[in-house]
């Protein structure tokens, strides 16, 4: 038992793979609740699926950039498609325009985007709209391929949303969808639904919200991470 | 790796300019580089005095303002929104940013690094001419050619646009003050101001002391009204005391003296009391001048001249006015007409003067009548700094027994007009091409048959007089002298396609511009060794080429190059674009001489390619390419290979 401890102290277990070991040496105590926003590295990103169950459905797409101190680098962005052999369902190809199965020499396979993609985010913090499902789409891939699942901190621009909008009692259903609140904070939707340009669209969703916040005195990564889950 | 996000910022990008400018590739290659930056009404992009860094910036949403720091005072330059490129002219030509960047709401801003493909960009001739043309055209204009124009100059530049509230410059001019005693009569008071051109007369005692003053505006209200007779002392109508102030006193002092005492003159004393003489007079309209804004108050001002110095003096006061159009990027358009004007207007005032000196000398004007003409860069309004004078007279024509005392008188009074031009900065033409030679100051019958020995007797010197001769306007006197030369010689280039081609050949006479290895030409040796001869290897070329064809064109009165250019747009368009870039090629030219003459004191003629910046020698280098392509297409109308 205490072997184990110093084990984990000295360092990485080594029956990870070299990607995961990195990905949690990444975790140095750098990045804490006294981060101020400006010294964040968020990863904004979102999946395109087969479907809307982590269990069965498959990732057809990732997208992501990066944004810190209020700033977006097109340089450093994380656009994949993936190869799937999954009978795809009619209604998912309608809204990605994806066809699985065709054979695109750029696509990768599931578990190399994945791959990709924990090594893109390191210990950045996590932020999508509703991005407890696209991190558990990750982790899905992730558990069957080594067991492990994504330890970083997570940001939900539909929670922050909602922490910004102060609004008491019932609202309309879909107040807090992408297209609503792309309206509302006046964001131009071109390639909506496609991985790539719906975290684009949620990057500068997130840097409106956090102006916003800022303004009302949250300035902490442990200020933004108060906001109720959704 | 898919390329989503890139390719939308490049839809974006390519509606703009100088984007829109730039290949698929090297736009692609940019926009998947770009930066997306949110920010908040407040913030500054970049402050004035700060070297740039490595973006350029492009408003993607909100707005964000370029405003001009002066005494901690920020004047509003321009607002940019969707679509406005800011911050790129600082760093191409590697200048501090002139302005300050300030965000006014809420915006995302696409800044693009630079690095990498700066290079690509400079060289990109197109996006270089946007560039220098933004830079050479007036704002209007550039509104309306190509969206928003970039104003970002040298910050010192910029600087030196403020004028400052020096001592009054036009003290030295009114240091002869018009004075009369109190009891002077009204009607010579008024004799004595209308001969002097002046709005104002200070009454005096013995001892020059200012006792009143009268103005206009009392002969106005109390003489013309009937109320006080024209043969009353002037005594009863001035205003007294005066406002007296001292020599040294500022504009800023004067505006508020006259403020304050409600009045439009001020008198000038030794020791700025009244019990001092009076040495000058200090109007509104003189301050005015001295404010240096009004181009029209300085030509009156020219024809209240009296000798070279005054007209000397005002000649320098409107070379201050041209600096501040120039560093305001004011169209070259409209700087030179302004020159044109004042120099005209000059020329005039000596022509005018010589004359009454003349009569005073008691020489009997002739009854022939006579027209001054400009030749060279005036003759084409294109002189913004002073150069060497270029002039001709032509005379009626007279019975053979008047022939020579007309001549007599008006080679004597060219030779005081192109004295008194030499007096106010003009140097002599050290080839002799003035009215005051003999050659030059020519009966109409004369001038029509030099300029058919020319036309049908082409020589290498006769091509050479033609280039000079042939700008020539009409600047006082009977322009119809000038109208029937004209109409003479183009009955004779009718016939005369072997005159064009000669005329043709000689445009192609000056060297290029640039070495094989696209270095400036510099001269080999002499005053000038290793300086680059803008107006041989650069401007006489497209002045040449305007000139060839434009008289085929059979086009007269239109001497200017760029407008001679305009015109051939008009009647060739096939050649639209190259006459074009031409036009524009001739004021970036212009512009570039006016500048280096101003920074180095001279006609701006000669400058060092070293000492420009690096922006500066590629606008050169692309005002370039229009020379190259007219010199091919001089060859091919006029069969060139053939006449060599």
């Amino acid at each position: 038992m205490i072997f184990d401890w110093v084990a984990k102290l000295l360092g990485p277990i080594p029956d990870y793979p070299e990607f995961w070991r990195q990905y949690l040496d990444s975790f140095d105590g750098t990045l804490g609740k006294r981060t101020p926003i400006e010294e964040i590295n968020f990863v904004v990103f979102d999946t395109e699926t087969t479907g809307l169950d982590a269990r069965k459905d498959r990732i057809l797409s990732i997208g992501a950039v990066k944004v810190k101190n209020w700033q977006i680098d097109l340089g450093q962005r994380l656009d994949c498609y993936v190869q799937q052999s999954y009978t795809p369902i009619g209604e998912t190809i309608e809204v990605h325009g994806i066809l699985p199965g065709v054979n695109n020499e750029n696509n990768i396979d599931e578990i190399e985007a994945v791959q990709h993609f924990v090594g893109y985010c390191h210990n950045s913090v996590l932020v999508g709209h509703h991005v407890a499902f696209d991190v558990s789409m990750v982790n899905q891939v992730l558990k069957g391929m080594i067991g492990q699942r994504l330890a970083n901190h997570r940001l939900d621009t539909a929670a922050l949303a909602v922490r910004v909008s102060e609004k008491k009692g019932y609202e309309q259903p879909g107040t807090y969808g992408l297209d609503t609140l792309c309206r509302k904070y006046k964001i131009s939707m071109s390639d909506r639904h496609t991985a790539a340009g719906d975290a684009f669209i949620t990057a500068v969703l997130l840097m409106k919200l956090l102006a916003r916040l800022k303004k009302r005195g949250v300035k902490t990564l442990g200020g933004l991470l108060r906001s109720p889950s959704f | 790796m898919e390329n989503t996000i890139p390719r939308r910022v490049y839809d974006f990008l390519k509606e703009f300019p100088p984007f829109n400018l730039l290949d698929r590739d090297l736009l692609m290659r940019i926009s998947e580089r770009i930066l997306v930056q949110y920010r908040q009404s407040g913030e500054i992009i970049f402050r004035q005095g700060d070297p740039p860094n490595t973006h350029i910036y492009i408003v993607r949403e909100g707005a964000v303002h370029l405003l001009w720091e002066k005494d901690g005072e920020p004047v509003l330059v321009e607002e940019c929104d969707e679509g406005d490129v800011f911050g790129i002219r600082p760093l191409l030509a590697e200048e501090n940013y002139a302005l300050t960047a300030k965000v006014v709401e809420e915006s995302l801003i696409y800044a693009i690094n630079v690095e990498g493909f700066k290079e690509v960009l400079e060289k990109n001739p197109k996006v270089a001419f946007y560039l220098a043309s933004t830079f050479a055209s007036g704002i209007g204009e550039n509104y309306r050619r190509q969206g928003k124009p970039m104003l970002f100059l040298d910050q010192d530049k910029m600087a030196d646009v403020s004028f400052p509230l020096v001592e009054v410059q036009s003290l030295e001019k009114s240091k002869d003050p018009v004075t009369c005693l109190p009891d002077t009569f009204i009607r010579e008071a008024a004799v004595i101001m209308s001969q002097r051109e002046v709005g104002s007369v200070i009454i005096v005692d013995e001892a020059s002391h200012p006792l009143g003053i009268v103005t206009d505006k009392d002969l106005r209200s109390k003489v013309a009204t009937g109320q006080v007779g024209l043969e009353k002392p002037v005594a009863e109508i001035m205003s007294s005391p005066v406002i007296t102030v001292g020599p040294h006193i500022t504009v800023a002092d004067v505006q508020i003296e006259m403020v304050k005492n409600r009045i439009n003159h001020l008198c000038i004393t030794e020791d700025g009391t009244s019990a001092s003489p009076v040495i000058g007079v200090l109007s509104e309209h003189d301050l005015m001048v001295v404010q240096g804004n009004n181009p029209a108050l300085l030509i009156r001002e020219i024809r209240r001249c009296r000798n070279g110095k005054e007209l000397r003096h005002i000649r320098e006061r409107a070379e201050d006015l041209m600096k501040k159009y120039i560093y305001q990027e004011v169209a070259i358009a409209f700087i030179s007409t302004v020159m044109s004007e004042v120099n005209d207007e000059l020329i005039t005032q000596s022509i005018k003067l010589s004359q009454a000196e003349m009569d005073e000398e008691g020489r009997q004007r002739p009854s022939a009548g006579f027209c001054w003409l400009a030749l060279g860069s005036e003759g084409r309004q294109e002189q913004l700094l002073r150069t060497d004078q270029d002039n001709a007279l032509i005379f009626e024509d007279v019975p053979e027994v008047d022939y020579e005392p007309t001549k007599n008188y008006y080679l004597q009074l060219a030779e005081k007009v192109t004295r008194l031009l030499n007096e106010v900065g003009y140097d002599f033409c050290p080839g002799d091409m003035m009215a005051s030679n003999p050659s030059w100051c020519l009966s109409l019958e004369e001038w029509k048959a030099q300029f058919s020995t020319w036309i049908f007797e082409p020589s290498p010197k006769a091509v050479m007089y033609c280039t000079i001769f042939f700008d020539y306007r009409p600047i006082y006197g009977m322009e119809e002298l000038a109208t029937a030369l004209t109409g003479h010689i183009f009955e004779n280039i009718g016939g005369q396609a072997i005159f064009l081609g000669f005329l043709a050949k000689d445009a192609l006479q000056n060297p290029p511009p640039l070495t094989f290895f696209r270095n400036f030409v510099v001269e080999n040796g002499g005053e000038h060794k290793d300086e680059f001869d803008i107006k041989a290897r650069a401007m006489m070329p497209l002045a040449d080429a305007a000139r060839v064809l434009i008289l085929d064109a059979k086009v007269g009165k239109i001497n200017n190059t760029f407008r001679r250019f305009e015109k051939l747009a008009e009647l060739e368009p096939i050649h639209k674009e190259l006459y074009e870039q031409a036009a524009d090629a001739y004021e970036i030219l212009m512009r570039y001489r006016a500048l280096q003459g101003l920074k180095n004191k001279n006609s701006g003629r000669y400058f060092k390619p070293s000492e420009l910046s690096k922006m500066e020698r590629v606008n050169l280098r692309n005002c370039f390419q229009p020379i190259k392509e007219l010199q091919s297409l001089l060859t091919l109308r006029y069969q060139l290979a053939y006449l060599r």
